[in-house]
C-alpha cells in the first residue's frame, strides 16, 4: 500500500499539478503576448516539434534500453528547438505579433508534414506516437517530478513576473512602449520562457491539450483580466484541473489507462462552454 | 542642463517607409509649456513625426532631442518619464476597471517585483479627476462611452507624470462637445502643470482655438509655423489642402476660423461662375438666405442686393461667394449702392424677390426693381402669413403689388421659386458665359 501511494500515486499527483501549472501559465502568457484568446502553449509549433522528436526516437529505436531517459530528452529538444526556430525566424520584421503567429502556424504545419512522412514509411512507431500525442502521466516518478519541479519553479516564476508588461501589451505595442515597456524584448523573453516551460512539461507527458487554452480564460472570468493575477491563477487552476482530470479518469476507467489528454477535453470543454455562454453579456477577451 | 533645454528639438529629420519618404528634413523646436498643434492633410507626416519624437521611428537622417537628450539614447523607461502619448484610440480588449487601467501609466516608475504604492494610487485618482472621471474609477473600460474612454486614455497618459504630452488626433472619434471638452482639459492642465503639448489635429478651427502655435506639414515638409493668426490663411488652405475657404476672425476671441466652401479642384473659385444665370436675389434680414443657398446648390450664377453690411443675408452672400451690392450697416441705400444694384439687375436673367422685411432704409430696393420687371422674368416669394414684412405703413405691400401688376410671378416656397427660375431661363437662351466676376466690395 505504501508502495502504491508513495511510489506510484503521489508522483503522479505532483506531476499532474506541475504539468498543469506549466501549461496554464504558458497558455496565459501566450494569450497575453499574442492578444489572442485562441493562443495556447502549443502555438509556436511546440507540440509538432515535441511529437516529431518522440517519433524519431520510436521509429529509429534510439536508446531503446533507456527509453525513460531518451524520450523526454528528444521530446524536449524537439519542442524547444521548434519554439526557438520560430522566434528566430520571426525576429527580423520588428517582431510583429502577426508575423510571429503566422510563422508558428506555418512551421507547425511543416513539422506535421514531416511527422506524417516519417510515420508513413515507418509504421512501427506510430502507435506509441499516437499515445504520446494524447498525453499520459505514466512516466511519473520522483526524479522526473524533481526535474519538472525545477523547471516550473525557475521558468514559471520568471514568466509569472511579467504580469505588468502583459497588461500594457494588451493596449498595443506602441502604447506599451510609450509607457516604458520594451515591447519587442518583453515579447521575446516571454515567448522563450513559455516555449522552454512547455517543452519541459510535455517532455515527460506528451501533448495534453486544453489545459493551457482554458485555464487562463477561467481565471480571467473569475478574477478579472489583470495579468499579475491571471498568470499565477492560471498556473494554480491548470494544476488542479489536470489533477482532477487524472483522478476522475482513474475513477471512471480504472483499468483502461485512458490517455489524460482525452479526459481533459471531455471534462473541460462542457465546463468551458457553460462559462462562455453563462456570461455572454460580458464579451470574451478579444471580442470587444 | 535639462532645465535649459527645449522640450522638443527636432533637426533635419527624414524618415521613410519602404523607400518612400514620409518626412523630408523637418525641423521643429518646441519650448517648454507650449501648446503646439500639428496639422496637415492626410498622409502629410503628422503621425510619423509624433512617432519619431516618441522614438518609435528610426530616422534616416536627423535627430530628435527631448529636454536636451537624444531620444534614441534614452532608456525606454526614462523616455516614458519624459514623454507620454495619447493615441487616436486604443484597442480595448478587457473590461479593466478605470482605476487599474490608469495605474498602468505608472509602469515606468516600477521595477520587477514592485507593487503599486499608495502614491501611485493617489496619482491615478488625481488623473481620473483631472479628466472628470473620478466617480467612474470602478467602471470597466468596455462599459463607458467613447468620449469617456478617450478621457480615460488621457488620464493614463497623465498618470505617467511626463512633462511632455503628445496627442495623435485625439478627437477623431468624438462628437463636437467631447472634442471641446477633451482639448479644453488638455489646455488647462497644460497651463496649470506647465506640461508641454504637441497635438496632431485635423480640425484647423480646433487647432486655432487651443494651440499657441500651429505647425503645418504638407507631403512630409514643414510648410508653415507660427501663431494661429499668422499661419492660417485662405492661401494656405488652397495650397496645402486644396480647399477654397473663407478666413474669418471671431470677434469675441480674436481667433481666426475657417469656413470651408469647396474643393479648389472642383472648378472655378467663384461658385457658379460658369453656371446658368445670373439670377439676382433681392433680399435682406435673412429672408434671402434659403433661396441664395438653393440657387448656389443648383449651380446657378447668383448675385444679390442691395444688402446692408452685417445683415445676415449679406453674410450668407459673402460666405457663398455671391456678388452683391452692399450698403453700410443700417444706413439708407446710397445713390452709389443703388446704382450698383441696378447694374446687377441689368445683368440678371431672372430675378427672385425674397420675402424680406421692408423699412425706410431698404424700400428703394423694391422701387428700383420695378422698371426691370417687364423685361426680366421676376419671381416674387410670398411671405408666410404669420410673418409681416411691411414695416413702413403699407408702402411695401403697395410696392410688391405693383411688381405683380407689372408681371411678376408669385410663388409660395423655395422649391417653387427654383422651378420658376428654371422655366424662365429655359425660355430665353443664355446671354453670356462670363468668367468669374470679382466680388464687389463696399
Amino acid at each position: 500500500m505504501t508502495f502504491i501511494v508513495w511510489d506510484l500515486y503521489l508522483p503522479e499527483v505532483l506531476l499532474a499539478l506541475l504539468v498543469g501549472a506549466a501549461l496554464g501559465l504558458s497558455g496565459g502568457a501566450l494569450q497575453g503576448v499574442f492578444r489572442n484568446p485562441l493562443a495556447d502553449p502549443f502555438l509556436l509549433g511546440i507540440s509538432s516539434g515535441g511529437t516529431l522528436g518522440a517519433a524519431v526516437l520510436y521509429v529509429y529505436r534510439i536508446g531503446e534500453a533507456n527509453a525513460e531517459l531518451y524520450l523526454p530528452l528528444f521530446a524536449f529538444l524537439g519542442a524547444s528547438a521548434t519554439g526557438l526556430v520560430v522566434l528566430a525566424v520571426a525576429r527580423g520584421r520588428y517582431g510583429s505579433v502577426e508575423t510571429l503567429l503566422l510563422t508558428g502556424v506555418a512551421i507547425a504545419n511543416l513539422l506535421s508534414a514531416v511527422l506524417s512522412l516519417v510515420l508513413l514509411y515507418n509504421p512501427v512507431g506510430s502507435e506509441q506516437v499516437t499515445f504520446w500525442l494524447l498525453g499520459s502521466l505514466g512516466l511519473a516518478d520522483w526524479p522526473v517530478d524533481g526535474l519538472v519541479l525545477g523547471a516550473v519553479l525557475v521558468l514559471g516564476t520568471l514568466l509569472a513576473l511579467h504580469g505588468r508588461e502583459l497588461n500594457l501589451l494588451q493596449l498595443g505595442s506602441d502604447v506599451a512602449q510609450s509607457a516604458g515597456v520594451d515591447a519587442a524584448r518583453v515579447r521575446q523573453r516571454v515567448l522563450l520562457l513559455a516555449a522552454l516551460l512547455t517543452g519541459a512539461a510535455v517532455a515527460f507527458t506528451g501533448i495534453i491539450g486544453f489545459v493551457g487554452l482554458v485555464s487562463p480564460h477561467i481565471v480571467r472570468r473569475l478574477f478579472g483580466s489583470d495579468y499579475r493575477v491571471v498568470l499565477p491563477g492560471a498556473a494554480v487552476f491548470g494544476g488542479l484541473f489536470l489533477l482532477a482530470s487524472s483522478d476522475a479518469s482513474y475513477l471512471a476507467f480504472p483499468t483502461s489507462l485512458l490517455p489524460i489528454g482525452i479526459f481533459t477535453a471531455f471534462s473541460g470543454v462542457p465546463f468551458f462552454l457553460y462559462l462562455l455562454y453563462r456570461q455572454r453579456r460580458s464579451s470574451p477577451m478579444g471580442a470587444g | 542642463m535639462m532645465a535649459a533645454a527645449r522640450a522638443i528639438d527636432v533637426a533635419d529629420l527624414s524618415v521613410s517607409f519602404d523607400g518612400r519618404r514620409a518626412l523630408h528634413a523637418v525641423d521643429l523646436e518646441v519650448a517648454r509649456g507650449e501648446f503646439v498643434a500639428l496639422t496637415g492633410p492626410n498622409g502629410s507626416g503628422k503621425t510619423t513625426l509624433l512617432r519619431a519624437i516618441l522614438g518609435f521611428q528610426v530616422p534616416d537622417a536627423g535627430r530628435v532631442r527631448l529636454f536636451g537628450a537624444p531620444v534614441d539614447a534614452l532608456p525606454i523607461r526614462e523616455r516614458a518619464r519624459r514623454v507620454a502619448w495619447v493615441p487616436q484610440s486604443e484597442s480595448v480588449r478587457d473590461d479593466v476597471p478605470l482605476a487599474q487601467y490608469v495605474l498602468y501609466g505608472r509602469y515606468a516608475y516600477h521595477h520587477f517585483l514592485d507593487r503599486d504604492t499608495a502614491a501611485d494610487r493617489a496619482l491615478a485618482q488625481r488623473a481620473l479627476s483631472d479628466v472628470g472621471l473620478a466617480d467612474r474609477a470602478d467602471d470597466g473600460l468596455l462599459s463607458i462611452s467613447g468620449g469617456e474612454r478617450q478621457r480615460a486614455i488621457l488620464a493614463r497618459a497623465l498618470a505617467q507624470g511626463a512633462p511632455l504630452l503628445l496627442l495623435d488626433e485625439p478627437t477623431t472619434h468624438l462628437d463636437i462637445a467631447h472634442q471641446l471638452d477633451l482639448l479644453g482639459r488638455v489646455r488647462s492642465l497644460a497651463r496649470r502643470e506647465g506640461v508641454t503639448v504637441v497635438a496632431a489635429l485635423h480640425d484647423l478651427n480646433l487647432a486655432a482655438r487651443y494651440a499657441d502655435r500651429i505647425v503645418v506639414l504638407s507631403r512630409g515638409r514643414r510648410v508653415a509655423d507660427g501663431p494661429p493668426g499668422t499661419v492660417l490663411s485662405e492661401e494656405l488652405l488652397a495650397r496645402v489642402w486644396g480647399v477654397d475657404a473663407d478666413l474669418r476672425v471671431d470677434e469675441r476671441t480674436g481667433l481666426p476660423y475657417l469656413l470651408p466652401r469647396r474643393l479648389v479642384s472642383e472648378g472655378p473659385a467663384a461658385p457658379g461662375a460658369l453656371g446658368r444665370g445670373p439670377v439676382h436675389v433681392v433680399g435682406g434680414g435673412g429672408a434671402g438666405a434659403p433661396i441664395l443657398r438653393a440657387l448656389i446648390d443648383e449651380g446657378f450664377r447668383v448675385s444679390a442686393g442691395a444688402l446692408h453690411l452685417l445683415d445676415s443675408d449679406a453674410e450668407t452672400a459673402e460666405a457663398l461667394g455671391i456678388v452683391a451690392a452692399v450698403e453700410a450697416p443700417f444706413a439708407p441705400l446710397s445713390d452709389a449702392t443703388r446704382a450698383r444694384h441696378r447694374a446687377l439687375l441689368e445683368e440678371a436673367r431672372a430675378i427672385v424677390v425674397a420675402p424680406f422685411p421692408v423699412g425706410p432704409s431698404n424700400l428703394a430696393n423694391l422701387e428700383d426693381l420695378r422698371p426691370f420687371v417687364p423685361r426680366i422674368p421676376t419671381i416674387l416669394l410670398e411671405p408666410p402669413p404669420d410673418r409681416p414684412i411691411d414695416f413702413i405703413g403699407g408702402a411695401a405691400t403697395a410696392a410688391r403689388s405693383a411688381l405683380v401688376a407689372a408681371g411678376a410671378r408669385t410663388v409660395r416656397d423655395v422649391p417653387e421659386a427654383l422651378r420658376a427660375v428654371a422655366d424662365a431661363l429655359a425660355a430665353n437662351a443664355p446671354r453670356s458665359t462670363a468668367g468669374p466676376a470679382d466680388r464687389q466690395e463696399l
